[in-house]
């Protein structure tokens, strides 16, 4: 179902396929009904998909029972000391070490924080965090990439000239720094390192959408469309980005994965979600002064993280090989 | 061309990357909400005391004149007053670059000798239990923030096993007089060895995951080649073919994937001394932006910026030197 949220927009042109010289494999291999097919054939393609739904999963949970149920759920299976201040213990360990001879057995699976926080809920509370910011950065990305890179690639000369050397410029600032000093200037929460992820990840997408254009331009079918009247704008947005389908998917997922992973290391260094709101980043900079009594602390949230960059990063790579055409039969 | 011209024809082009860096620096800079001087002078400064700070660092003059002045001050190697230190920023920035430069090399070296090997054989053995190994572990690297591996790092080689400090960094040029428990220069170097240990670690798996699934898939395709096939055909050995004939080609999409690490080992940079307590460039930048230090965020910003662009500078020319199908032709 993510792979239906992040490809939507790309998906109405569909039916494009007649428009091409004639209907070939190649032209087939666009649009959303050809990437599930291919999808429930590939095996890793499809390890992906169990992740990355599994991950969707649990941050549709987490956005239920935060705006619907206001904690109820979460209160309801995993303790939730904040709620009653009173009766706050700090530190417990998670199951299995020494938890289980104390009260929190079901109530503190992987033991809580140094406030008393329970961390498995805030792990699940993180994961609604980092799939929103990963899916919006990489639209953010994608978005303006797409515009720059189908202009540049079309119009060609100065037009090109001009928004590539500024992309260039972009890319030549290491990104973390430049999301960094970017957060400095216009604001440090969440909303700003999201958008700041975003426009670092524009010269990605640019560069591929600009090389997909270049090389799609001279096409038949393109130069048919031309000779017919059809309006440039037209071409780019009805044609030629609906043929880019297959890389830009297979760019995007990998993207959400990188976009995750740099929103953690922003909400880690004080940049991005600010306390108390649950991050893994941040909750990976709070355990950083409890190393030594609570090493579990430092370890679950990592563990999150690790397991839906992985689901993403197995999906793209599942979704190179299934769209492929070289490696198809 | 000669690999000189080359060399220069590269270097001019990245003039034009470097202002437009000056410029996104000095812009994003003056976006800064809140007044430096307010930070320096506490709650309620003298108003000519203002005046007098707001002259001496030149911040009472329009935008467009300080930002030229700025850009002069680049070229000339000037990047203004830390307000903060209270000290040139490049001076600064001169003390903490080789820590953070140390930090970069070492972990890219361990990630070059790591990933070479695995993504040699990984491809030798393609779909061998060795070569899944060797890909479940590059994408676990690939996907684990580098921050997070610095603290289990912490965790089990510092904490529990001790093996190693968990901060701090030892220069392995500093003088044996200023290292406590250091005699001589080579008591000084160990330590710092001992020291860099976890954050090279830390710091380069994520290039070392990257390097070997880019030298696994150029291994696969320089396998694959044509002249291997005739090298097979002709009897060479299969040690000598992998040796000579595969690995030398499929190096130069490694060399490439390298630069562009660069930019990522940059931010890494950043966390890594974060996490181990480094007093390096990233440190330097957090400090800035704490104190909003207008000069230093923006000389801190453009050296990394700066190092970025050299680094790929070097990595082209390097590229261009191993691929004899490089002509240095206009492109």
């Amino acid at each position: 179902m993510s792979i239906n949220s992040a490809t939507s927009d790309d998906d109405t042109p569909d039916g494009d396929d007649e428009s091409g010289g004639g209907p070939g494999e190649v032209e087939a291999r666009v649009g959303l009904r050809y990437t599930l097919k291919q999808v429930r054939q590939d095996t890793t393609a499809r390890i992906g998909t169990y992740i990355v739904g599994f991950i969707t999963f649990v941050a549709a949970f987490a956005a239920f029972d935060y705006y619907v149920l206001d904690y109820a759920i979460a209160e309801a299976l995993l303790y939730n000391p904040e709620a009653d201040p009173q009766n706050v213990r700090r530190l417990l360990p998670p199951v299995g070490l020494e938890n289980q001879f104390g009260q929190g057995v079901i109530e503190h699976p992987l033991g809580t924080d140094h406030r008393g926080r329970d961390i498995l809920s805030r792990t699940i509370y993180g994961t609604r965090i980092a799939m929103t910011v990963g899916f919006l950065a990489t639209a953010i990305g994608l978005g303006g990439g797409t515009v720059i890179g189908a202009v540049s690639g079309y119009y060609g000369g100065w037009i090109d000239d001009v928004l590539q050397r500024v992309t260039e410029t972009i890319y030549a600032i290491p990104f973390l720094v430049l999301v960094i000093a970017f957060m400095t200037a216009f604001g440090r929460d969440l909303t700003f390192a999201m958008i700041g992820v975003g426009i670092t990840a524009v010269p990605v997408f640019n560069r591929l959408i600009r090389s997909r254009v270049v090389s799609i331009r001279e096409e038949d079918y393109v130069e048919a469309a031309r000779a017919a009247g059809v309006k440039d704008r037209n071409i780019i947005f009805r044609h030629i980005i609906p043929n880019s389908f297959a890389p830009v998917l297979v760019q995007a997922t990998l993207q959400v994965g990188v976009s995750i992973l740099i929103v953690a290391g922003l909400s880690f260094l004080g940049f991005g979600a600010q306390p108390p709101t649950p991050s893994w980043g941040q909750m990976l900079s709070a355990s950083r002064g409890y190393m030594l009594p609570a090493p579990t602390f430092s370890i679950f949230p990592g563990i999150a993280i690790l397991i839906t960059v992985i689901g993403f990063n197995i999906l793209g790579d599942g979704l190179q090989d299934a769209l492929d055409p070289r490696i198809n039969n | 061309m000669s690999l000189l011209r080359y060399t220069l024809r590269r270097i001019a082009q990245a003039i034009p990357v470097l202002i437009g860096i000056v410029t996104i620096t000095f812009f994003l800079a003056n976006q800064i909400p809140g007044d430096p001087v307010d930070i320096m002078l506490g709650p309620t400064p003298a108003q000519e005391q203002v005046e007098a700070i707001r002259a001496q660092y030149g911040l009472d003059r329009p935008i467009h004149e300080r930002y030229l002045t700025y850009l002069a001050g680049v070229a000339t190697g000037d990047l203004g007053l830390s307000i903060y230190y209270d000290r040139p920023v490049l001076e600064m920035i001169l003390l903490r670059l080789p820590v953070t430069l140390l930090l970069m090399l070492s972990a890219f070296a361990f990630a070059i000798v790591t990933a070479i090997p695995l993504g040699v054989i990984s491809a030798k053995r393609r779909n061998e239990p060795a070569d899944h190994v060797s890909r479940i572990v590059s994408l676990i690297g690939v996907s684990t923030p580098s921050f997070w591996i610095g603290l289990v790092l912490i965790i089990v080689f510092a904490f529990h096993l001790g093996w190693f400090p968990a901060r701090g960094l030892v220069l392995p040029w500093e003088n044996p007089a200023d290292v406590r428990g250091a005699a001589t220069q080579f008591e000084v170097i160990r330590q710092s060895v001992h020291h860099l240990f976890l954050p090279m670690i830390g710091l380069g798996t994520l290039q070392m995951a990257q390097i070997t699934r880019i030298e696994r898939s150029s291994m696969v395709d320089s396998l694959q080649g044509e002249y291997v096939k005739l090298a097979r055909a002709y009897g060479v050995p299969e040690s000598t073919i992998v040796r000579k004939h595969a690995f030398q080609v499929a190096q130069l999409p490694v060399i490439t994937i390298i630069g562009l690490g660069l930019s990522t080992a940059l931010g890494g940079a950043v966390l890594t001394e974060t996490v181990f307590e480094i007093q390096g460039m990233g440190r330097l930048i957090i400090t800035a932006i704490n104190n909003q230090d207008y000069q230093l965020i923006m000389g801190t910003t453009l050296v990394f910026g700066f190092v970025y662009v050299i680094g790929v500078i070097i990595t082209d020319i390097t590229y261009s030197y191993l691929d004899p199908r490089v002509t240095y032709g206009d492109d």
